[in-house]
């Protein structure tokens, strides 16, 4: 199991398209990827947007994404640069 | 995978509406149509436009319709075509159901999809202001 910080540097904070990408970039991943919110002790499905969705995480949160998988080590950099490219929205 | 289909029927523009919001955020979903049903619309023809919808969409595998409220023409219309295993009808539809819809992706049966997108549906409606309380409070504490 890996896992990594990442903020959410995008103006808009993780809304519904900003979700969306993430949600199709974890998917095409075999690996388990979980985002936890450490500040409301919520945690989020990577791969269901509905469930990205209720964390709420507006600009300058900081999320904890763990991968557990065979791709842990891809998916788990992919998901890092989404979130440092502000999902091309910075 | 074959798919369960969907259709969104609301009174005005509304299932247009919420179907695009939906194609915004996820892509083009095929598998999901739109039915308005406009305020003066006879019956029998917004029948035709809800059988033909749901044909279009159906892949053999049952088609889940999302209604704009129990109770209201569009619902009582589409009831006509409720059969078990090939529709259902789930009403109040918002956007966190739609989505649902459009991104479920493992087999289910329509039975299932129904009775989570109708979980989904109520869970997805929140007082945000109650959300956001706590949060509050730790920052103040």
């Amino acid at each position: 199991m890996l896992e990594a910080t990442v903020e959410v540097r995008n103006q808009l904070g993780l809304h519904a398209r900003a979700a969306a990408q993430l949600v199709r970039l974890a998917n095409e991943f075999k690996s388990t990827i979980i985002v936890h919110r450490e500040d409301t002790n919520s945690f989020a499905n990577a791969k269901s947007i509905l469930s990205i969705l209720t964390l709420a995480a507006s600009m300058g949160t900081k999320l904890l994404v763990t991968a557990e998988g065979d791709d842990e080590e891809q998916a788990l950099a992919s998901i890092k640069s989404l979130f440092l490219t502000g999902f091309g929205e910075v | 995978m074959k798919r369960i289909g969907g259709v969104i029927i609301s009174h005005g523009q509304v299932a247009t509406e919420l179907l695009a919001a939906a194609e915004t955020v996820v892509g083009e979903l095929d598998h999901i149509a739109a039915v308005s049903i406009g305020w003066h619309d006879d019956v029998d023809v917004a029948k035709d436009e809800i059988e033909r919808a749901i044909k279009k969409v159906s892949q053999g595998n049952g088609v889940l319709v999302m209604t704009d409220m129990f109770g209201g023409t569009p619902t009582n219309i589409a009831a006509m075509f409720i059969k078990e295993n090939e529709v259902e009808i789930v009403t109040g539809v918002n956007l966190p159901m739609v989505l649902k819809v459009a991104s479920y992706n493992r087999e289910t049966t329509l039975s299932d999809l129904a009775k989570e997108v109708e979980e989904q549906g109520k869970q997805s409606i929140y007082r945000t202001s109650a959300l956001l309380e706590p949060q509050k409070m730790k920052k103040d504490a």
